[in-house]
């Protein structure tokens, strides 16, 4: 079946795509955006975390076919540009990233929260990420990183 | 495959008779893995997103919610929380944000899965679901009745999960999970808990502990006879443990992966003690809800 | 200096803008996919593959099998001669693959595949009294199964218990994914891989083929911590076959669920402990036996005993290992292999033997230091594991431990728990290129892996700070076997291996600019290690560290909660403050994992391992991990290599179980000698 949708502002038309495809596969593998991960194909990682209409969802349990007319925004839409949102930087600057293939899932999710929660508490950090596996780092780090992104913007918004 | 977009009731109701072997999928939480995993490939998927009626709420006239079956954890939590506080504790424990984003009780119900976090708290606030075909119209059965045997329920292969139907608790309610980690945790077991003042009554509900969610009704009748509801004195301990030990009765776990059987029925008695105790504690505090 | 400083990653931005190339994302025309048929039965044979349904799917390439699949030149290494044999040694084993133009399609087909077998019976589950328990030649890497010396003397305290360790799953976030590329006679293997140049040279002598005609390439790797190691795991065999076979590029993208049984796993284990000592607690005689499951498809002995080996003074000391070779999938390397499960053992056994002597646990650790290393006799190159244990304990306010099973906090029970920890850190021969760019800039290449633990980065100080220019004008290339030979990144040993040749090379081209008068593009400087490595002086070079734990266990449901760990690590200099941090973490709560929540449950009925999924298979969440700290000593270590840096990659998971159980202990007064501890085996225990 055919797919039309958009993607981090643009329209896209998958063709031939086959009615039981999730939504991460169209993606990686006919839209050419691998920035969103595969990892378990079944919600346990949140590593394909993505935006569908403004609400993040793991995009390996979203059919393909639900997406239609639907907007999507992935990790590669974050950055305006060559200019990485204060998320990514955080990201970078706090050591948050090691392997890199939980990350694209956990920036989605925690640029969702930042956007919702303009000062949010560490439990709150916590509940946001619950769904984001990560075996490298111990999640320290990552938490860093979502605490310095948000206290920017509160800054940034005084 | 096909894949199915009604964009009505009447629409999907017609699709599902035309095709009973269609998979009605909403959140997908658990129709996709089924399909990633590939364990089997339906004829159809039936997408409900688009019948928007099913992600609505309204409040009927016999008093109760009805909830519509596509209707988010996520919104639960935030518009339904006062009023089912037992459902958006249970809610709460679901999956992730994403998965409390994306799953809803209309999934839950239709997969039927003796761990899935819903079931507890609908028990225990006697839900009813409503469920329709285009050929019989609409039934309603009891959550009670619901469930009927492991990932089976009394719903036809031509009907459809619309809504369930639940009074506001009119009482303080409960819902306790045990898991191996602090998130993201299939229940090992669950109870859910809720108080009925106004009949002097109590609701249970057993997750993961049984070949189907279950009530235990000995121990509702038990508690329900020996708390003290209009004098308002506190909890006896001794009646808290012996609703405990009647509960795990109600239960007939098994051991697998996640747990053994002991060990479900050891933290079933110790999640009815403490729901019950901290559920008596609110209605002595005349509050109508707490969270645990 | 550019060396120990907090540099940012480098490849930080590719990865948090979603533009870092994994192997399975190479974008590469006419690709098509490959699904495995895994065999159903745990041992056997193949009797028939009927692939005629499967044939007959409109967009099915071809499907291989035995008897229908190209010939491997190499079939020594069982696991490895995938589709060259009838015989099914474990369930989940590769018996047919099928190719077709789309991943569903494949998928779809691989179902229609019907295998036929001559099924026997299959032994799957590893006892202490397993009948077929054997002595292995040598446990890895190289060392002898058994070693003994000293005579037993009868001790005024002993301790004699069994701990037993689940089979664990490495789960990296990143599956395996191969993307296999012949053109002509020449195959580009896109893989996920902790060594490029190793895995080339493992591939080119399966196929046949000279190492030339072989590139893998693998840019940035979505974890590996041992289950992407060499030798490969067979679905990169399985590619490149695939690929030869249809003459087009393949994919094949392993699923989660196929890791359980493919990929590797660390092997379950039986670990008998003796200590015999003095009621001042000076150890007179130790004996570690270890008793674990290898596959019957190819051996892994897993070197369990070696710490006991090496760790603590004793005037007796025995150590054994004992396999059962069973009808399972393949064990391998999973992160600090021998030493992560080894030190639980021992060091939950020096907890058992404090409490008879009445020592503190920390106390009894710095009375049995030894002098030298007990089992070469050579100098420690450093060793400063008391240092580690008494500032720990001071940070950590060790001193306010209490009695076993005494202090309750509502409906909680509080202890404390210490664990030492140690890994071996050695170097192993490696080349680099460096080379002054046209713009003037500097270009460091080695076949380095960096698999997440921030080797690209820390190779980029090292050249930086070797030839004395800021890191923005070097640029280091890793992750393709074309590029000067590095050893894989394995053993806590990449750093220190690709370090020293980077820093050699770029000490070169720094005197070999001298030499010119100016940094004149093209002229460029090639080291080799191997030399060196060969020659260096006899020392026991090992890492230390302290873990400490404090654990709450809920009096009614058995749950566990660590609200505070803490590390402190001997690791030798540490390269980048920043990435270290993370990896000493990121281990210790791995060693969360393996106390507290993971296990993977073997169905001894169908020879499978039940929970193979993220589900089931529980990883720590951040909710798990709560306050947890690194630190660690400045200790350049000069004998260890130039560098004076020892390898942080795995000794952060060393100990954290033990400090964890250890502290179990201490809140509930109960010893609990099966890992996971769980709440189903605590419940019956608390008071």
């Amino acid at each position: 079946m055919r797919v039309n949708f958009t993607v981090n502002g643009v329209e896209q038309t998958a063709d031939d795509v086959w009615e039981g495809e999730s939504l991460l596969y169209v993606l990686r593998e006919r839209v050419g955006l691998p920035g969103s991960k595969n990892a378990c194909e079944q919600g346990e990682c949140g590593s394909c975390t993505v935006y569908l209409d403004g609400t993040p969802v793991c995009a390996c349990l979203v059919a393909a076919g639900q997406a239609e007319g639907r907007e999507v925004r992935t990790v590669e839409g974050l950055a305006d540009g060559e200019r990485l949102d204060p998320i990514q930087e955080a990201f970078v600057e706090c050591g948050a990233v090691q392997c890199g293939f939980c990350t694209p899932g956990l920036l989605v999710q925690a640029h969702d929260l930042i956007e919702r929660v303009p000062e949010p508490s560490d439990p709150e950090i916590r509940e946001a990420l619950a769904g984001n596996l990560c075996r490298c780092t111990g999640y320290e780090k990552i938490l860093d990183a979502v605490r310095l992104a948000a206290a920017r913007k509160a800054e940034a918004g005084r | 495959m096909e894949f199915l977009r009604p964009t009505s009731w009447g629409e999907a109701l017609a699709a599902k008779a035309d095709a009973p072997g269609a998979v009605p999928i909403a959140g997908g939480t658990d129709v996709m893995v089924e399909l990633n995993f590939d364990k089997h490939r339906p004829e159809a998927l039936l997408d409900l997103n688009r019948v928007g009626e099913l992600a609505t709420w309204s409040e009927e006239e016999d008093g109760r919610l009805r909830v519509g079956a596509a209707v988010p954890y996520a919104r639960i939590i935030g518009e339904l929380g006062g009023r089912l506080p037992g459902l958006a504790m249970a809610a709460r424990t679901v999956g992730s944000p994403q998965i409390r984003n994306r799953g809803t009780v209309g999934g839950n119900l239709g997969a039927a899965s003796p761990a899935g976090d819903s079931h507890p708290p609908l028990l225990a606030a006697d839900a009813e679901i409503e469920v329709e075909s285009a050929a019989r119209g609409t039934r309603m059965i009891p959550a009670g009745e619901f469930y009927t045997g492991v990932k089976r329920s009394a719903l036809a292969p031509d009907e459809l999960i619309r809504a369930f139907h639940v009074r506001p608790a009119e009482g303080p309610q409960q819902f306790s999970k045990i898991g191996t980690r602090n998130a993201m945790v299939i229940a090992v077991c669950s109870f859910g808990l809720a108080l009925h003042p106004s009949d002097q009554r109590i609701g249970t509900g057993i997750g993961s502990a049984a070949p189907t969610p279950r009530r235990a009704f000995e121990a509702e009748e038990y508690a329900a006879g020996e708390l003290d509801w209009a004098g308002r004195s506190p909890l006896d301990e001794r009646v808290a443990r012996r609703f405990g030990e009647l509960a795990a009765r109600a239960a007939a776990p098994i051991d697998d992966v996640r747990g053994t059987a002991e060990y479900r029925l050891h933290a079933l008695s110790v999640m009815a003690r403490r729901t019950l105790t901290w559920a008596w504690k609110d209605y002595l505090n005349g509050g109508a809800t707490a969270c645990a | 200096m550019e060396l120990g400083a907090p540099l940012d990653r480098v490849e930080g931005w590719d990865k948090v803008a979603g533009r870092a190339r994994y192997s399975g994302e190479q974008r590469v025309a006419g690709v098509c996919h490959a699904v495995a048929v895994q065999a159903e039965i745990a041992h056997g044979e193949v009797l028939a593959v009927d692939a005629t349904a499967a044939r007959a799917v409109p967009g099915v390439i071809d499907v291989l099998a035995y008897g229908d699949a190209p010939a491997l030149a190499d079939t020594s290494d069982f696991e490895l001669a995938v589709l060259q044999s009838p015989r099914v040694a474990y369930r989940g084993q590769i018996v047919a693959a099928v190719v077709a133009e789309t991943l569903e399609i494949a998928r779809h087909a691989q179902r229609l595949v019907r295998v036929t077998y001559d099924e026997l019976g299959h032994d799957v589950e590893l006892t202490p009294d397993h009948p077929g328990l054997y002595r292995p030649e040598k446990i890895s890497p190289d060392d002898p199964p058994d070693t003994g010396e000293g005579e037993e003397t009868p001790a005024e305290v002993s301790v004699d218990v069994t701990y037993e360790t689940p089979a664990f799953h490495n789960n990296p976030m990143e599956p395996h994914a191969t993307l296999a590329v012949w053109e002509g006679d020449h195959l580009t293997l896109y893989d996920s891989t902790q060594g490029a140049a190793a895995q080339r040279d493992a591939l080119a002598a399966l196929l046949g083929m000279p190492a030339e005609r072989v590139r893998v390439v693998a840019h940035h790797v979505g974890g590996g911590f041992g289950s992407k190691g060499v030798p490969p795991r067979p679905n990169s065999v399985l590619a490149a076959l695939c690929a030869r076979r249809v003459g087009r590029p393949v994919k094949l993208a392993v699923t989660r669920q196929q890791m359980f049984s493919i990929t590797g796993y660390r092997t379950p284990t039986f670990q008998r402990m003796r200590i015999g000592a003095s009621k001042d607690g000076r150890i007179a005689d130790i004996e570690h036996h270890v008793i674990e499951q290898t596959s019957t498809a190819r051996e892994f002995a897993e070197q369990s005993g070696v710490v006991t080996r090496m760790m603590y003074a004793a005037r007796a000391r025995r150590t054994t290992h004992r396999l059962a070779r069973l009808d399972v999938p393949v064990n391998s390397w999973m992160r600090a292999p021998g030493e992560c499960p080894g030190m639980y053992a021992l060091e939950s056994a020096m907890d058992e033997l404090a409490e008879a002597c009445g020592i503190d646990p920390v106390e009894l650790r710095i009375r049995n230091e030894p002098e030298r290393d007990p089992d070469s006799g050579n100098p420690f190159s450093s060793r400063r594991l008391v240092e580690c244990l008494r500032l720990g304990a001071e940070r950590f306010g060790w001193s306010s431990r209490p009695e076993p099973g005494t202090r309750r906090e509502g409906r909680h029970l509080v202890g404390m728990g210490v664990a030492a920890a140690t890994y071996p850190a050695a170097a192993r021969p490696a080349q680099a290129l460096a080379r002054v760019a046209d713009d003037g800039s500097f270009t460091v290449s080695i076949a380095a892996a960096d698999i997440g633990t921030g080797a690209r980065t820390a190779l980029t100080q090292i050249a930086a700070d070797a030839l004395g220019v800021p890191v923005a004008r070097v640029r280091v290339e890793i992750g393709d076997s074309a590029l000067p030979y590095g050893p894989l990144a394995g053993g806590s040993m990449g750093n220190a291996s690709w370090g020293w040749a980077v820093l050699r090379a770029c000490e070169g081209l720094r005197d070999g600019i001298a030499r010119y008068g100016g940094a004149e593009p093209g002229l460029e400087c090639r080291a080799d290690t191997s030399g060196e490595i060969k020659n260096q002086e006899a020392y026991a070079r090992h890492s230390f560290g302290a873990q400490f734990a404090e654990v709450r266990v809920d009096v009614d449901s058995g749950e566990i909660r660590v609200p505070r760990m803490l590390g402190v690590f001997a690791a030798g200099r540490v390269m980048n403050a920043r990435l270290a941090r993370s990896q000493f973490v990121g281990g210790m709560v791995m060693g969360l994992g393996m106390a507290l929540t993971e296990e993977s449950r073997m169905d001894r009925e169908f020879g499978d391992y039940l929970n193979h999924d993220l589900a089931q298979y529980h990883v720590p969440v951040n909710a798990d991990v709560l306050g947890i700290d690194a630190i660690w000593l400045d200790d350049p270590d000069p004998h260890a290599n130039p560098l004076g840096g020892k390898g942080i990659g795995e000794i952060g998971i060393v100990g954290a179980a033990a400090a964890i159980g250890n502290a179990v202990h201490n809140a509930t007064g109960h010893r609990f000698r099966r890992l996971p501890i769980s709440p189903p085996s605590v419940i019956p225990h608390l008071p």
